[in-house]
Parts: structure tokens; C-alpha cells; sequence
């Protein structure tokens, strides 16, 4: 177990980098986890308003107060700059100004210069709000119309555009009991398998290729089937301790219990990736790479995947050129897989078991070119060790 | 023996890989994944396409149909709906191919298997038409002679709300994060920065050592390593605008100049917080490396390098903060050119950033001075 001993020894060094990843995962991922909770109901978009009632009229607060029952309110500074400020970041989405006159405006029947609005992003929800104003005007003016005094009117309007339409949830997806909560999770795991695999496992990795210490093991007594096997069972301790890690995280956190139904299915597609993880740190290490190139890779890598196969962004919202490109990656596979399970796709099992299926391809083609990597390293290096053992003899 | 200094300080710092990678490389790859992830996606989250929509029991209420065949015939439709039954309706609300069913009639009703801005949009369209057809149906049964009257003023194209625009800029969110991206190169500088108190320290480097021994006065290698610091690390951020600017196609406008000077007066906060760090007492190396690392992550997370609304989210509960954060001035004051029209919130970032800068660079000097072999 010498080399197991060694292996253990170097990684030592660097589990420290390895537990930043996965503790800033954890303090990210829980947060975010919680706040997603499973939707078992329809949820009406709700708005971060603000309201600056400068008529200030029983008729101004009605409205004030109508909004408010419907959307978030927010309170900032009545500053242009202030504003802007606010809106740009989202700290609200809306700013209405009920000017002055409102109410007496509204009791002459007049539409314009009642409200005075500003935003700055064109979401479709801002629209909604000024439907929503639209028709609550329009109906103050039909009751006014229809007879009814000032207060009279604005109230039945008030009550009218409150009356909610029934809106029935309908959850077809019955195979999935898979939360978002636990989805929000699992979809971020493959960015921190990347980093934590690679930061880790690759400089021990490294370390145990270079050239004085491999020599050193190849003139032992050890035999290499027993130094791979070796490498290959201190691997798989570092890789399954760091999943098993963040799966008894996400049990304890996330669900609260034991995994259940189609959640093990996300257990299996991240244990799948945590082999792709591996393989890929391997075929990185095949290259011996000093710590600097390591780094940068690591970066390319799991910023790229996430970024191109839809982890930090939905797939939903990435182009198709860029979706094209990250079919050749094994993430993208990953995220389609959770987000069957999750319900953003119709649960389907045989497309399921394909997305894993090439996921597990992935992990097996980089096995192969690191073992094809090797052999040809070794074969290469025979002819040399020959020759200089030749020309030793014959000094001799 | 200044000149010979800086421009082995400009020498050195060119050779080092840390700086290429991490000042040069990481920021262009950075770049490039928002890029490809946030470039179009301000339009797709703006942009509303067509709502399919399926319309059970239409022979209820066929005012109902004309109402959507009116919103179907605009040039950019709502929504577009198929009358069918319910079996046929809710098969279609499984598979996705509608967003909603909508159940025509006096109670009316939507099911949706999933909650969005588009299940909103039909909500609320429901909820309109179920306003006024209430209206007119109470109008009906109270006063039937002021039907006309309450439908005219139903119908009438009020505008009550004049929308103010507040911004000529570009409003695309995202394009905030390509700002955080200059940030973080001009926090980096602080490894730049934390290099001329190390080469300066003999218990932290051999050059230290050496430096302490040599007839050259304190004084002139600091500044020359300061100023040599602050002209690499202006070439690293002239290259990062470059890059955003002609390769990605960040749009900053006719501010592009204004861009770069927010760029290297930041580079030089960055620097400048670097110096500070690396005359702070005698920790090791790695200790202080790591200081400077964390505290540029931590500065670029609270200016929104992370989580791109947080810097606002500071700016309405502690403003003063994000004046004093190096990360949120530069990100700032880029915004400020694309936000507002003058310039004054822009060079007011930009006072600050000086005075972070002088205050570090006093703190360090006063720091390193007359600290010797002996003291070490």
C-alpha cells in the first residue's frame, strides 16, 4: 500500500483547495435551494412597485392601496438619480407617480396625465402593470358612467380588478416528485465536480507522474498493475468521498430525508458525472501540465461547460449555435437529464436512460484515449530506456 | 538609478506567468462565456412571443371568440387560441403544446400546469375581460338605458399613465457583467501590487534580501516598483477594454476613452490595495497572496460579478459602501457613462478611486518605511 500511503500523503496538500469548492458550493447551493420551493400551486408574477402619491386624495390612496395588493412594495428615494439607480438594478421594477389633480381629474372623466410612470427593462410584466392601470381606470370611468359617484365608482373598481380569476394547477408530470429545491441543487453539482476533481486530483496525479518519483517506482519492487491499481483505488476513495460528501449534504439540507423515487435517478446521473469528472481529470494528467496551465484549465473547463451547456443559464435561454456546440460536451447531457427529472422536460424514461447513456460514453472514450495516451508514452519510452541500458553495457 | 529599476521592475513583471494568466488570459475567457451565455439573452427575456392558447366551451360566451379573434388579427398577437374540448385541450396543456386552457363561459377559468410570465399574461387577460363583461352584465341589470355610456367608456383608449424614460443608455442588464469583468482584472493588480512589498521584504524573497543589502535608497526602488506596477498593470486593463470593446462588441457608446481611464485608474486602486497588503506586518508570502485574492473576490462579489443586482441591493441599504468597495467604483463608473448623461457621478467614482489609491499607498509606504534586514 506504499503508493495508496503516497497518494494519500500529497492529497493532504491539496484538500484544503478541494473544501473551499465544496463549502462555497454547499453555503450557495442550500440558500438557493431553500428559497425555490416545490410548486404544488399557480404563483401570479408579482412586481417590486413603488408609489409616490403626490394627490394624496382618499381616490389616490384607493389606488395606492389596489397596488400594493397585488404587487411587492418597495420604498426608495424620489431622486432621478436614486431611481434609475433602482430600477436599472431591479431593487424595483416599477415607479409610478400619482400626480397631482388625480382625483380630480378622474371625476371629469380625463384620461391623460392621471399617472406618470418610469422603468427601465421592457419585461413583459411591466407591461402587465400598465394593463392593469388601464383597466382600472377605464373601469372608475364606466361606473362613474354607468352613475355612480367618485367614491363609489372607485371602490367598485377597486373590488372588481381584485376579483381573481380562478387559475387550476395542473402537474402532468406525475413521474417527477423531484422538487425544484433539489433540482436548483443537483444542477449546479457538475461546475463543483469539475473544479474540486481537478484542482485536487490532478496536481496529486501529477506529483506521482513526474519523472524522478515514476522512475523511482518503476525501479522498486512494486508492479505496475499493483502501482495503477493502487492509483486508481486512491482516486476512487478521494472522488467518492467528495460525492458522497455533497449527496449526504443534499439529503440532510435539501430534502430533509432519505432520497426518494425519481430523485435517486439524479443520484445516478451525478455519480455518472462524477466519473466523467474523474476520466477527464485522468486525460488532463496523461498531458502532465504544470500547475499554472492546471489552473487555467480548470477554469476553461468548468466555466466553459457551465456557461455553454446551460448550469449558470437555462438552456432555454441559450442560442441554438451555442446548444449545437455543447451537445459535444458531456455536461450538456448532464443538464438535460435534470431537467427531466425536475419537470422542466415530460418525463420520459427512454430518453432518460440515453442522456445517461452518453453522459457514461463520455467518461469511457476519455478512459480510453488516457490508457491509449499511456501506452504509446510507454511504448515511446521503451526504445529510449533500451538504448541508454545498451549503451551503458557497452561502456562497460 | 530610478529608470534602471523600473525597467527591471517593467522587465520582471512582463515575465511573470501569474500576471499573463490571471491578468491577461483568464479575463478574455471569462469574457467570452458571458458572451456566449448573456449576449442575447436581455432580448429573449424581454421579448414576448405569441401565447398558444386553447379555448374550451367557446359556444358559451361568443363575444368571447370576437374579443380573440380581434387580438389575433394585430400584428403582433397576444396570444392565438384553438377551440376545442376539454379531453383535447388538456392533452395538448400535457404534451406543451399550449401554455394554458381557458374554460369560455359566466365563471371563467384557466388551467395551467406550470407558473410564468405567460400563465400571468393569460390570468390577466381572463381577469380584463371578466372586469368589464361583469360591468356591463350590472349595468344590464341595474340601468339598462346607460349601457352605451358604461361600453364607451369601457372601450375608450385610455392612457392614464404617461411612461418618463430615464436612460438614453443601453439598458441590456448583462452588459453589467462585462463591467464587473474590468473590475476584477483591476483587483488582480493587487498581486501585482503585492509583488513590490514582497521584492522588497528579505524574509520574503531572495531579491528582498538582496535589495536590502544594496547602496540604492529605499525610497527610489519602492516608487520605481510602484510606478513600474502601475504601467503593467494599465497595459493589462487597456488590453481587457480592448477586448470587451472590438472582439465581444460591448457597446460603450461615444465613452469608450472615458472607459479605459475608469479602466487604469482602477488597475492602480488595485495595485495600490496590493502594496498596502504586502507591507502589512511579516506574514508569509502565501498568507498575504491569499489576503489579496480573497479580498478582490470578496469586492467583486458585492459589486455584482456573482450576483449582478447585489450592488444595488448595497446601494439602497449601505451607500456608502459601494464608494468605498475598489470593485463597485470601477463597475460604477462605467455604468454611470452608459446611465446618465453628464459626466459628474462618473468623475466623482473616479475621485474616490484616487483617494482609495493615496490612502493605500500612504498606509503602505508609511508601512514599509525604514523597515530593515535587522527589523525583519
Amino acid at each position: 500500500m506504499q503508493i495508496f500511503k503516497l497518494f494519500m500523503k500529497v492529497l493532504r496538500k491539496k484538500i484544503f483547495t478541494a473544501l473551499i469548492f465544496v463549502i462555497v458550493f454547499v453555503a450557495i447551493s442550500i440558500p438557493m435551494a431553500k428559497n425555490s420551493t416545490t410548486e404544488k400551486a399557480f404563483k401570479d408574477t408579482r412586481l417590486k412597485i413603488t408609489v409616490f402619491d403626490d394627490d394624496n386624495t382618499p381616490e389616490s390612496r384607493a389606488l395606492t392601496d389596489m397596488i400594493y395588493s397585488k404587487h411587492k412594495r418597495v420604498d426608495i428615494e424620489r431622486d432621478k438619480e436614486a431611481m434609475t439607480e433602482a430600477l436599472y438594478f431591479e431593487v424595483t421594477n416599477y415607479v409610478l407617480v400619482i400626480n397631482k389633480g388625480y382625483s380630480e381629474k378622474l371625476a371629469a372623466g380625463e384620461t391623460d396625465g392621471l399617472l406618470t410612470s418610469y422603468h427601465i427593462h421592457e419585461w413583459f410584466s411591466v407591461v402587465l402593470t400598465d394593463q392593469l392601470l388601464d383597466s382600472y381606470i377605464s373601469s372608475v370611468n364606466a361606473y362613474t358612467a354607468a352613475g355612480c359617484d367618485l367614491s363609489e365608482a372607485v371602490e367598485k373598481a377597486g373590488e372588481a380588478v381584485a376579483d381573481e380569476t380562478e387559475v387550476n394547477y395542473t402537474s402532468f408530470n406525475k413521474q417527477s416528485d423531484f422538487g425544484r429545491s433539489a433540482g436548483g441543487y443537483f444542477s449546479y453539482l457538475p461546475y463543483i465536480l469539475i473544479s474540486v476533481v481537478i484542482s485536487a486530483l490532478c496536481p496529486v496525479l501529477i506529483t506521482l507522474n513526474k519523472k524522478e518519483v515514476r522512475f523511482r517506482t518503476n525501479c522498486s519492487s512494486i508492479r505496475p498493475s499493483s502501482y495503477t491499481m493502487q492509483v486508481f483505488a486512491g482516486s476512487a476513495v478521494f472522488v467518492s468521498a467528495v460525492w458522497l460528501f455533497i449527496m449526504v449534504i443534499g439529503t440532510v439540507f435539501i430534502k430533509g430525508s432519505i432520497y426518494s423515487g425519481t430523485e435517486w435517478l439524479a443520484v445516478l446521473n451525478s455519480l455518472i458525472f462524477m466519473l466523467v469528472a474523474t476520466a477527464m481529470a485522468m486525460l488532463i494528467c496523461s498531458f502532465t501540465p504544470t500547475e499554472n496551465v492546471l489552473n487555467i484549465i480548470t477554469q476553461v473547463l468548468s466555466l466553459g461547460m457551465s456557461f455553454t451547456c446551460g448550469i449558470f443559464v437555462p438552456q432555454s435561454m441559450l442560442g441554438a449555435g451555442v446548444l449545437s456546440f455543447a451537445r459535444f460536451l458531456p455536461a450538456f447531457w448532464y443538464v438535460k437529464a435534470n431537467d427531466m427529472l425536475c419537470g422542466k422536460e415530460a418525463f420520459d424514461s427512454s430518453k432518460l436512460a440515453g442522456y445517461l447513456l452518453i453522459e457514461f460514453g463520455f467518461a469511457v472514450v476519455m478512459i480510453l484515449i488516457t490508457l491509449l495516451i499511456h501506452k504509446l508514452r510507454y511504448n515511446s519510452a521503451k526504445p529510449a530506456v533500451r538504448s541508454r541500458s545498451s549503451e551503458l553495457r557497452a561502456q562497460n | 538609478m530610478f529608470l534602471h529599476n523600473l525597467f527591471y521592475e517593467l522587465k520582471s513583471s512582463l515575465r511573470a506567468k501569474e500576471l499573463i494568466i490571471w491578468l491577461m488570459i483568464f479575463p478574455i475567457i471569462l469574457g467570452t462565456f458571458f458572451k456566449i451565455a448573456f449576449g442575447d439573452l436581455y432580448d429573449k427575456q424581454t421579448k414576448m412571443d405569441t401565447i398558444k392558447t386553447a379555448v374550451v366551451g367557446i359556444e358559451n360566451d361568443p363575444n368571447f371568440r370576437t374579443v380573440i379573434e380581434q387580438i389575433e388579427q394585430e400584428d403582433e398577437p397576444l396570444l392565438k387560441a384553438e377551440y376545442l374540448d376539454e379531453e383535447k385541450a388538456l392533452e395538448k396543456l400535457a404534451n406543451g403544446d399550449v401554455t394554458g386552457v381557458i374554460y369560455a363561459g359566466d365563471d371563467m377559468s384557466l388551467t395551467v400546469s406550470d407558473t410564468g410570465i405567460e400563465q400571468s399574461v393569460l390570468r390577466v387577460f381572463i381577469q380584463q375581460y371578466s372586469t368589464k363583461a361583469g360591468i356591463i352584465k350590472e349595468t344590464l341589470a341595474s340601468d339598462p338605458s346607460k349601457l352605451g355610456e358604461v361600453t364607451k367608456a369601457l372601450m375608450a383608449d385610455a392612457s392614464p399613465n404617461h411612461a418618463e424614460p430615464l436612460t438614453k443608455g443601453n439598458t441590456d442588464f448583462y452588459i453589467e457583467y462585462m463591467y464587473n469583468l474590468i473590475a476584477m482584472v483591476a483587483m488582480y493588480g493587487s498581486i501585482t501590487g503585492l509583488h513590490i512589498a514582497v521584492g522588497n521584504q528579505a524574509n520574503l524573497s531572495p531579491l528582498g534580501a538582496r535589495k536590502c543589502c544594496s547602496p540604492t535608497p529605499k525610497a527610489l526602488s519602492t516608487l520605481a516598483g510602484i510606478i513600474g506596477s502601475w504601467l503593467v498593470q494599465a497595459v493589462c486593463m487597456v488590453i481587457c477594454v480592448s477586448f470587451t470593446a472590438f472582439v465581444l462588441k460591448t457597446d460603450y457608446g461615444k465613452n469608450l476613452p472615458y472607459v479605459y481611464l475608469a479602466a487604469i485608474l482602477g488597475g492602480i486602486t488595485g495595485v495600490s490595495m496590493g502594496f498596502f497588503v504586502g507591507s502589512i506586518g511579516r506574514m508569509k508570502n502565501s498568507m498575504k497572496v491569499a489576503i489579496c485574492m480573497t479580498g478582490s473576490m470578496l469586492c467583486c462579489f458585492l459589486s455584482g460579478l456573482m450576483m449582478g443586482n447585489i450592488k444595488g441591493w448595497i446601494a439602497m441599504k449601505f451607500p456608502v459602501f459601494n464608494n468605498l468597495n475598489p470593485a463597485a467604483l470601477v463597475a460604477d463608473s462605467i455604468s454611470s457613462l452608459n446611465l446618465y448623461t453628464g459626466h459628474e457621478r462618473y468623475f466623482t467614482k473616479l475621485m474616490y478611486m484616487c483617494g482609495i489609491s493615496a490612502v493605500f499607498i500612504t498606509l503602505g509606504l508609511i508601512l514599509t518605511r525604514r523597515r530593515k534586514y535587522a527589523d525583519l
